[in-house]
């Protein structure tokens, strides 16, 4: 387990992250989401000992982060950069090397993992020949090679074709039943829905929330509804426990404020229009994100 | 530790291998030493070279009035010859006869020359008849002849005299057609092509020496020096004849002094000579110059590169930013030891295929190419460290080549400076600048090679002096290396990279 524990960290009077404490347990994917300057790159820095932090420790599998050496961390910035003139197995060997692999089994992995993902033609290639998504993949390949305990992706799905994100989905899958430490952070709530299992939402340097996607879904559950029909439904607007949060061509979504009146009105409702569609609606993580976001 | 030192080796090793195998090396290796040699020597070969196509005509414009033409050419002949042996330089007096002024004046003397002659007779004639009457004793009237003849020659010699007056003005004038018209032509013929130059020697040059040398080219020198020698030494004998000094004796007096130049060196007095000293300096110094930007140049589009592309993110997951820092500069500075390297192994084969006279170019010796590598790998240092910085700092190329730029003016300036040290290795501002840690590699180099006594004492200080300031620049380029490689898109002031320093 990794434990961020009390962590705050300035840039001269700009406070940065404010006392952050949260878990992350393996074999489950960990999500760290956030608006743009929330922390979360800072947060990922300090874990992977980038930066030093002002205060608070990170404690990986009961072991303090300062005593850890760097393999058995593995790191996918969010910027994609490699050595352009740099040929794939070199480039691949010299990281592997980096994190206390043999040069062998370097090698060996470099092209298991090229394998893998069907690039063991372009061992030799140079990567300034490569498409953007094999650049992509090849610094993922860069960042897992040494088969690290920690794994912190940053936006790792970006810039990669609908097959690539499945392979990807796989390996990640596959880490995750070997145990490992997965912190993923992204913008794409779609991305965070389908690849974790828990997530914590970092604004200003604070948590605004942590914890399962399940319960957390189910926490921020409301008595939302669509409906779509053939008639106008602009006469919605009519109800003052009604509150609409969006419309369109006949199809509106709305929420229901009293509780005292919401069968007898969803009742009335199927008396007074022909409807042709009708769904409780669950809060998508998106709208939770935007709402606690905005509340905060 | 061990393991310290292995991700070092292994970032230097990176470094080294992507760089060795690139077209920049091998060009910056090979090629830009060749250009540089082949840039350096050509105007020096241009000036010497003559071209020697054929014979050269030099017009001749005498208005000495003494017969110099043929004891120049003679000169001019024994000194400068074609491959095929035929004269280099033919001279040729200019000729005005066919300029209608020059004829009327001409004319105009000969007729007064006629008039002049003419009277001169009569007045002879006057002269000897009065002399026979004289001598005559018998003569009855000789008093009244004598008195008659008397009258008549005076005036005859008054004419006579009036006549010599008009022919001087005459001939004064006619010098003056010459001078004008023999320019003219000459000029003209210089324009044609025709003549290669003209030379006017003036009136009274046996006095005062003066001549003149005409040509299309101002710069002319090789061809105005030449004359100029030969000329001086025509006069000179003319001189001395004049004096009534022996022939052989003025050929004895006459015969050039050749001078060898020597200089006292370690291993005892070594002959000199100017080409040799200054192309050493200049090439040595362009040579340590072009290794350590070279290496610098790659160190510092490394961390640059790394920057904007974020491989240094990933990079510094893995290894502290010393690490980092240390493995680049190393690898880069292999990188630059072995362009070094190279080059002296060139150099020696060189020597050892006698295509250069080791014995002229002194300073070619294994004791100069140990300094040589000694300077430059403080110099590199130095320039490594500072370098890393400067790619930490900023965060596009555009702006960092700016300092770079700045960087390569300040580290040329030794080779701009090079005539100046010649001139006075030991003045005091070249001692200044030697001083200066970022030239010092520059000027040790142009000392070591050109002055003959040992330097060890100030090879041991400028040591020091370099070691001391790559400490201190090590330890600051080290804290804007870590703090400025994770700022993207920042513009720093000086300000900020004070505060940078103090806070980190």
């Amino acid at each position: 387990m990794l434990e961020v524990v009390k962590l705050s960290k300035s840039f001269d009077d700009l406070k940065v992250l404010d006392n952050i404490s949260f878990k992350v347990t393996p074999g489950k994917t960990f999500a760290l989401v956030g608006p743009n300057g929330a922390g979360k790159t800072t947060t990922m820095r300090l874990i992977l000992k980038i930066i030093k932090p002002d205060s608070g420790e990170i404690i990986v599998n009961t072991i303090p982060r300062n005593k850890l050496s760097h393999e058995v961390f593995g790191y996918l910035p969010e910027e994609r950069g490699l050595y352009q003139r740099a040929r794939v197995l070199d480039l691949l060997i010299y990281f592997g090397l980096l994190n206390k692999l043999t040069r062998h089994r370097a090698e060996v992995e470099a092209i298991r993992y090229l394998d893998k993902f069907g690039m063991v033609d372009y061992t030799l290639r140079r990567i300034s020949d490569l498409s953007k998504g094999m650049q992509q993949k090849i610094q993922f390949i860069a960042a897992t090679l040494h088969n690290p305990e920690v794994m912190v992706f940053d936006e790792p799905l970006t810039g990669l074709d609908p097959i690539n994100q499945i392979v990807l989905r796989e390996m990640l899958d596959q880490y995750k039943s070997e145990g490992k430490i997965i912190i993923l952070s992204t913008h794409q709530m779609s991305e965070v829905e389908a690849l974790c299992d828990h997530i914590c939402l970092i604004n200003q340097g604070n948590i605004i929330l942590d914890g399962q996607i399940g319960e957390i879904k189910k926490k921020f559950t409301e008595n939302a509804y669509y409906i779509e029909s053939d008639e106008d439904l602009s006469f919605l607007h009519d109800f003052k426990f009604l509150n609409v949060i969006e419309e369109q061509n006949n199809s509106c979504k709305f929420t229901i404020s009293d509780k005292k009146v919401h069968n007898k009105f969803i009742q009335s409702l199927f008396e007074k229009i022909n409807i042709r569609k009708f769904v409780h609606v669950e809060p998508s993580l998106h709208d939770i994100f935007i709402k606690l976001v905005q509340k905060d | 530790m061990l393991r310290n030192f292995k991700t070092i080796f292994y970032i230097s090793r990176w470094e080294f291998t992507t760089r060795f195998r690139t077209k920049s090396f091998l060009f910056s290796t090979f090629i830009l030493p060749l250009v540089f040699s082949i840039l350096i020597t050509l105007p020096v070969y241009f000036i010497t070279y003559d071209e020697q196509v054929s014979t050269k005509l030099v017009g001749f414009i005498n208005l000495s009035k003494t017969r110099v033409v043929d004891t120049l050419q003679r000169h001019l002949n024994q000194n400068y010859t074609l491959e095929n042996g035929s004269p280099e330089y033919i001279v040729l007096p200019v000729s005005v006869e066919n300029s209608p002024s020059y004829r009327t004046a001409l004319n105009e003397l000969m007729e007064v020359e006629s008039r002049k002659d003419s009277i001169t007779t009569e007045y002879n004639r006057i002269k000897n008849l009065r002399a026979s009457y004289y001598n005559n004793r018998g003569l009855k009237n000789k008093e009244y002849l004598l008195k008659t003849t008397y009258d008549e020659m005076i005036a005859t010699r008054e004419l006579k005299d009036l006549v010599e007056i008009e022919y001087d003005n005459y001939r004064v004038h006619l010098d003056s057609v010459y001078n004008r018209e023999a320019r003219a032509a000459a000029d003209s013929l210089l324009l044609k092509n025709v003549l290669n130059a003209y030379v006017v020697m003036r009136e009274n040059v046996f006095e005062n020496g003066y001549v003149e040398y005409h040509s299309l080219v101002a710069g002319n020198l090789l061809e105005s020096e030449r004359m100029q020698k030969i000329i001086n030494e025509v006069i000179i004998r003319t001189r001395l004849k004049e004096a009534k000094i022996d022939a052989t004796q003025i050929a004895g007096w006459l015969h050039p002094v050749a001078i060898k130049n020597y200089q006292l060196r370690s291993i005892g007095p070594t002959e000199w000579d100017f080409y040799f000293e200054f192309y050493g300096a200049v090439i040595g110094v362009v040579l340590l110059f072009m290794a350590i930007f070279t290496s610098g140049g790659f160190l510092f589009s490394s961390v640059l590169q790394e920057k904007t592309n974020r491989v240094i993110e990933m990079l510094l997951c893995y290894a502290t930013s010393r690490q980092i820092m240390a493995g680049k500069i190393f690898g880069l500075g292999f990188l630059g030891l072995l362009q070094v390297l190279i080059w002296l192994c060139i150099t020696a084969v060189f020597v050892f295929f006698n295509l250069f006279d080791i014995g002229q170019i002194s300073y070619l010796n294994l004791e100069n190419a140990f300094y040589f590598l000694h300077y430059f790998s403080l110099g590199y240092l130095l320039y490594a460290a500072i370098f890393v910085a400067i790619g930490a700092i900023f965060s596009s190329e555009q702006e960092a080549q700016q300092v770079n730029i700045i960087l390569r003016t300040v580290a040329i300036l030794p080779v701009l400076l090079v005539f100046l040290f010649l001139k006075q290795p030991n003045s005091e501002i070249i001692t200044i600048l030697t001083y200066i840690p970022l030239l010092t590699p520059y000027f040790m180099i142009m000392k070591i090679s050109q002055i003959g006594i040992p330097l060890t004492s100030e090879i041991y200080f400028t040591s020091t002096l370099l070691f001391v300031s790559i400490i201190g620049m090590v330890f600051v380029a080290a804290k804007i290396f870590r703090m400025g490689i994770l700022m993207y898109g920042k513009k720093f002031t000086v300000t900020e990279i004070l505060h940078l320093l103090r806070s980190s």
